[in-house]
């Protein structure tokens, strides 16, 4: 494992790593000097082009009576600029390289979340709570499974009693269709 | 103005009734309390315990509805500061530097500065309604779309100068921000935007939606991405209230956020979601060290701190002096005053003057309640930071969850947030940043409906809404704004080319 | 084959006999949890006041809690399709309006529920009557001046609405259309929005329920030319009616109504509806009404069969106007 220690420049939003040797600029490839700012400006070109598809049959009006399509077009257009100047600038200027992207964690999360919203409204949340910590607490490397499934029960306890009953949410705590709900 | 006295007094002989005192505190207590769920904001609370309020008298039931609105205010900026997750669009803000400050193990600090500077804000801003709510009134008649549409044109242009990184990716995702805010129904025609008949997708992504995704579990998985043990976590967590030091690098931030806080807060219409953004974006101007900001500056929460509230109390300007609530949190105590029998109106001020300077005076009483009840629990917020990361992240996402499911009930937001987190996930890993994101989402609708409202009244003619005053005057704030944040972008990169 | 049907006949009755029991028994104990009223508005708008008070009374005869539940969204359809969808238990109510259970088919026409059709009607709830309202500083005495004025200069006035299938869109279409005004119709997310810019004198003139109206009309901030009803409003006695200004087509009221999906067995509908009539019949609720400027007088359709009229007509009603006026889609 990598140390990485927090410098007093901390790390910002952008996770900009600095350092990892395992994943250093990739000097080859041609003349991109910053593979990561050429994904990111395609990512932004393709998504300025998939919201002008979108909103293709949008009427934009004119000046004096605006219609809905305006301003989503215009918009799409500037980030599609914007992503192309990202990736114009990919060849001019030596950025990240694209960093390794971790696939256990977005995984486990996400199927937590999702399992998480298929069990809420039956059965409930005495199901959806275990599951999402459960599942999304598989992400980390560090699990320890019966320590997550003895915290999975309590912190579902606590929320169902702090947030149904003491507090009165709306939440469906159990609810099995014709035969129980709580 | 004479009256001043006199009529605080009366206010205040109200909100010090036992009674009254007590729901100060309920309201305040649970306000904070469901506040720090995340994706429950001030709106859902109120809504929710409404109805808890109907078999009390008016007076008691609007001092609790209002404790309640500070407390889930504080309560998103509690959460915004340990885990990085915006209860609501104003600590979006907060996230920022507050985020940042807990991971150097200074998240008591940046706890105490914000309830302290909270409670400053709060008492200024109950003296301006007090004094000056029906001149403020006036002032505020003359924003008009126009000048709506410029104001937001500056928020925006704020967004830019929040960005840590890189300038144009920033500008980026303001912009997808913008773009993603347009999705939904458009209000003037009723044509559907980008949904693909998505039913859920209808109205619009929901802001706590989109947070809890891009920021929250975007958040969380980038911690699990970093190959090494949280840091936070092991570093000793250090000292649970402010120093000396901290305290006079804030005073001046939390002065001049309160000031900008307070005259936003009055625009009806949401302007009081810019007092955070102007508030962060002046500090970080006149800093001696800019780069300071987004790495734990406490002036960065300091100020937007201050501002938050005390917009949030100056909202009440509109509410109590014309009747007209300026946004939806207002318009459920417009709804609440009206269930118990009050209609708010122009002439509450002189018809039901015990209702009207008793709410005042109990704001005063709710930030006061809002500091004796954090600063003690500051400490218990802090422990929670001390459990294991590996646990600690399932717990936040359970919290999140319920805290989506809660807003509308409804399983498509918990997936939509999902797929967010993903997305989020992806562009931090492309090196965008995902707060401008957000801010360009809840000032684009802004800006939009203002600008066609603006057009449709001037019949087209764009020379004459740049031409009003007030409006000019914001258009070319925004113009300085980002020229300010573009030069020095450039002479840095230029920079940097060279250290490299 | 007798000896079986025998037996078979001596189980059958007294099983029958406890299915049938159990069944009247479990709907005699409806409701036995908290029911949910769908308000397809944001908390805090004319609807949802009326429907707050009306469940607060209603809760107390019911015994058992009725819970708002505001979805907001597309003019109240959002919400109301969401209760038309829901399982007709009783369990799910619903709070529509004349925009919901009205205009909607006309001013959505993709709309996925027919108002006539696919709910359980329970009963009318209050009506709250529409005004013309301008600007202070309008140029006219009264509704004959306001009409000539606006019917002259239509081109270059705005009138202020609150979103397509909004009733201050939809009355005011009708307003319009017996004029044969075109102003321009600027849109704002909520009257609470619109209402101020009327202040404000960004815009010229409105047409809204009167909730919201009246504390500003009392303190002069803006003007009122009609009201939309065949007789003065307790609540603003000064204001005209639009029969006494000379614009007698103009009558229209915002009713609310309480609604169930299609289905739902009769007994609950009856419940419901008695402890809805129960309520507005109780002082207390009356009264909290009528401050409002809501109209508790149209007994006749706060029966299920009375507002299955009313909104049988009030869709032809809206539907030939929209179209007329070309605002329908």
């Amino acid at each position: 494992m990598i140390a990485r220690s927090l410098s007093p420049a901390g790390r910002g939003m952008s996770g900009e790593a600095r350092q990892d040797p395992l994943v250093e600029s990739v000097r080859g490839g041609g003349r991109v000097r910053s593979p990561r700012d050429l994904v990111a400006g395609a990512s932004l070109v393709a998504l300025a082009a998939f919201a002008l598809w979108a909103g293709a049959d949008l009427d934009t009006g004119q000046l004096r009576a605006v219609g809905p399509g305006m301003l989503p077009r215009a918009v799409a257009v500037l980030v599609g600029i914007a992503g192309l100047g990202l990736m114009v600038a990919s060849f001019l200027k030596s950025g990240e390289a694209l960093g390794r992207w971790a696939l256990r964690g977005p995984v486990f999360v996400t199927l937590g979340v999702v399992a998480f919203g298929l069990t809420i409204r039956s059965p409930g949340l005495v199901v959806a709570g275990p599951l999402v910590v459960l599942v999304g607490g598989a992400a980390s490397p560090e699990v320890r499974p019966r320590e997550l499934a003895v915290f999975a029960v309590l912190v579902t306890a606590f929320c169902i009693g702090l947030f149904r009953y003491a507090l009165g949410l709306p939440i469906p705590v159990l609810h099995l269709p014709g035969i129980f709900t709580l | 103005m004479s009256d001043l006295v006199p009529n605080l007094a009366l206010g205040f002989s109200v909100a010090f009734s036992a009674q009254n005192v007590l729901l100060a505190f309920t309201g305040c207590l649970v306000g904070t309390l469901i506040g720090v769920l995340p994706g429950v904001g001030p709106i859902a609370t109120i809504t929710m315990l409404l109805p808890v309020t109907f078999g009390m008298e008016p007076t008691g039931a609007i001092i609790m509805l209002a404790g309640i609105y500070y407390g889930a205010q504080y309560g998103g900026s509690t959460t915004a500061i340990l885990v990085n997750i915006p209860g609501e669009v104003t600590s979006v803000i907060t996230t920022l530097d507050g985020h940042e400050m807990a991971r150097q193990g200074r998240a008591g600090v940046a706890l105490g500065v914000a309830a302290i500077g909270s409670f400053f804000a709060g008492t200024f801003a109950t003296l301006v309604v007090a004094a000056l709510a029906a001149p403020l009134v006036r002032v505020a008649l003359l924003f008009g779309p126009a000048e709506y549409f410029a104001l937001m044109v500056a928020g925006l242009a704020f967004a830019v100068v929040l960005a840590r990184g890189s300038v144009p990716k920033a500008i980026a995702m303001i912009l997808v921000g913008v773009l993603l805010s347009s999705v939904g129904t458009d209000l003037e025609t009723g044509v559907e935007r980008m949904t693909f008949g998505w039913a859920p997708l209808s109205d619009g992504i929901d802001f706590a939606v989109l947070a809890m995704g891009v920021f929250g579990f975007a958040e969380v998985l980038r911690n699990l991405d970093v190959n090494e043990r949280r840091d936070v976590v092991k570093k000793p967590i250090g000292r649970l209230l402010p120093t000396r030091d901290d305290l006079r690098r804030s005073v001046a931030p939390i002065l001049r956020g309160s000031l900008l806080g307070a005259a936003l807060g009055i625009l009806p219409g949401n302007g009081a979601v810019l007092g955070p953004f102007a508030s962060y974006t002046l500090e970080k101007r006149i800093a001696k060290d800019p780069s300071r900001f987004g790495r734990g500056a406490i002036e960065g929460v300091a100020g937007p701190e201050s501002a938050n509230n005390a917009g949030a109390q100056t909202a009440f300007i509109p509410l109590l002096s014309l009747g007209i609530p300026p946004n939806a949190v207002m318009a459920l105590m417009v709804g609440a005053m009206t269930i118990h029998g009050i209609v708010p109106g122009p002439l509450v001020m002189t018809k039901n003057p015990s209702l009207f300077w008793g709410v005042i005076a109990s704001m005063w009483i709710g930030n006061l309640m809002l500091l004796v009840i954090n600063l003690p629990m500051v400490g218990i917020w802090v422990r929670f930071l001390e459990v294991p990361y590996r646990l600690l992240f399932p717990a936040i996402l359970l919290f999140s969850c319920i805290g989506i499911y809660s807003v509308n009930n409804s399983v498509s937001d918990v997936f939509l947030s999902a797929g967010f987190a993903v997305a989020g996930y992806a562009l931090l890993k492309l090196g965008f940043e995902t707060a401008p994101l957000l801010l360009g989402f809840v000032l684009g609708r802004l800006m939009e409906e203002n600008m066609r409202r603006a057009l449709a009244i001037a019949r087209g003619d764009l020379a004459h809404i740049v031409q009003r005053p007030i409006s000019a005057a914001f258009l070319a704030l925004a113009v300085i704004v980002i020229a300010m944040a573009i030069l020095p972008a450039v002479r840095k990169r230029r920079e940097e080319v060279f250290v490299e | 084959m007798t000896r079986t049907a025998r037996i078979s006949w001596k189980l059958l009755l007294p099983l029958t006999a406890a299915a049938v029991l159990s069944a009247g028994v479990a709907r005699a104990a409806y409701p036995e949890r908290p029911i949910t009223m769908i308000v397809p508005f944001a908390a805090g708008g004319p609807t949802d006041v009326v429907a707050r008070i009306v469940a607060e009374n209603m809760s107390r005869t019911l015994g058992q809690q009725i819970v708002v539940e505001n979805v907001a969204g597309a003019g109240g359809t959002t919400g109301i399709l969401r209760g038309a969808q829901s399982a007709p238990d009783g369990y799910t109510i619903m709070m529509g309006h004349m925009g919901t259970h009205g205009a909607a088919p006309a001013v959505y026409p993709e709309l996925k529920y027919d108002p006539t059709k696919d709910f359980a009607p329970i009963g009318l709830a209050a009506g709250t009557p529409i005004l013309v309202v301008a600007r202070k500083d309008f140029p006219a005495k009264d509704l004959k001046e306001f009409v000539a004025y606006v019917k002259a200069n239509s081109e270059k006035l705005n009138e202020a609405h609150a979103g397509v299938g909004s009733v201050s869109f939809t009355t005011c279409s009708l307003f319009n259309s017996l004029l044969g005004a075109n102003p321009t119709r600027v849109v704002y997310r909520g009257t609470g929005p619109a209402l101020n810019d009327l202040v404000a004198g960004q815009v010229d003139y409105m047409c809204d329920q009167i909730v919201n109206l009246v504390p500003q009309i009392q303190a002069g901030t803006i003007r009122a030319y009609g009201v939309a009803l065949p007789a003065r409003s307790p609540a603003l006695p000064e204001v005209p009616t639009t029969v006494e200004g000379g614009l007698p087509e103009f009558q229209v009221s915002a009713w609310n109504a309480v609604f169930a999906p299609k289905g739902t067995p009769p007994e609950i509908v009856k419940k419901l509806s008695d402890a809805l009539r129960k309520a507005l019949a109780d002082e207390g609720t009356r009264k909290r009404l009528l401050d409002l400027g809501g109209d508790v007088s149209n007994v006749a359709a706060q029966t299920p069969e009375g507002l299955q009229k009313l909104v049988e007509s009030e869709v032809a009603r809206w539907n030939k106007v929209l179209k007329a006026t070309g605002q329908a889609k």
